[in-house]
């Protein structure tokens, strides 16, 4: 792709997560086998000082990115994800998921290296770089 | 506490393996869990490749946190994810699974804290033989918070 370089520094559009979900972190957890109890029981994490609160599986945290670079580059456009677990997401919390692009990796490819975290508020939760196969 | 040796043994411990498929159904309900719209063409969910590759060689959480003699509450945390996707991976096929631990390391933090680094990579084969995915995962066994 001729015209890569015009992705250089531009940021992906922004998916918001308005309120991260208790009922589909059971679903989820029933779907991995997870016998984690923090993800699905609220009295579980009373020892951990979050009672009457669950924690989101850090795989859904993921998904939030993931669905953000389908909706900028289609269902096949991640050749890579690269992701960095820095604080717990809770029930009923708003994170939102952005991206930059950092480098062209594959020009003929039309391969980018996308910049990626997971914030809430001013507090980054997740992090790392994705290798996205542009095609828009 | 788990002796260091015994926990440092496992590197190298390897997954029996096996093949499975990813059927509709379970596909769908994951894309729901993460809030997105279902993904066309019987395209599996990029996420997909957290559980499918541990159910894959045979094993499955409830066996990972065995190996690594943790349980309860806090005693688990998720480090790091690489997740290479070299095909699509698609709904109602048959993939083969191989994995094995990989690096096993105590870690003392610096506010006292001990943990143990699990690291292990499990690869995604399709019946041509080719390289579908490869996941490596990095995961915490706390030992002292």
């Amino acid at each position: 792709m001729s015209d890569l370089e015009e992705y250089l520094d531009r940021e992906v559009p922004r998916l918001i997560i308005e309120q991260v979900d208790a009922n589909k972190m059971k679903t989820m957890a029933a779907i991995l086998r997870d016998p984690y109890p923090v993800h699905w029981d609220k009295k579980a994490n009373a020892t951990l000082g979050l009672d009457g609160r669950v924690i989101n599986q850090g795989p859904l945290n993921l998904s939030y990115i993931a669905n953000m670079l389908i909706a900028w580059q289609g269902p096949s456009c991640i050749k890579r994800l690269q992701a960095r677990f820095l604080k717990p997401v809770l029930d009923g919390e708003t994170v939102v998921a952005t991206g930059k692009v950092v480098e062209i990796i594959e020009p003929e490819a039309g391969r980018v290296r996308v910049q990626i975290w997971l914030s809430r508020g001013d507090d980054v939760v997740l992090e790392g770089e994705a290798e996205i196969e542009i095609s828009n | 506490m788990v002796p260091v040796d015994q926990i440092l043994s496992l590197k190298g411990f390897k997954f029996p393996g096996g093949s499975k498929r990813i059927e509709h159904w379970e596909n769908w309900l994951l894309t729901d869990c993460t809030d997105s719209g279902q993904l066309p063409s019987n395209l599996v969910h990029p996420i997909a490749l957290f559980h499918i590759p541990i159910q894959g060689v045979d094993t499955s959480i409830s066996e990972l946190f065995k190996l690594g003699m943790v349980e309860g509450a806090g005693s688990v945390g998720l480090e790091g994810y690489d997740w290479e996707y070299f095909l699509p991976l698609y709904e109602d096929i048959d993939y083969r699974f191989e994995g094995e631990v990989i690096d096993v390391e105590r870690i003392q933090t610096e506010s006292g804290g001990i943990f143990d680094r699990f690291v292990f990579r499990i690869e995604l084969t399709n019946d041509e033989g080719e390289l579908v995915s490869r996941v490596t995962n990095s995961w915490r066994f706390w030992r002292k918070r």
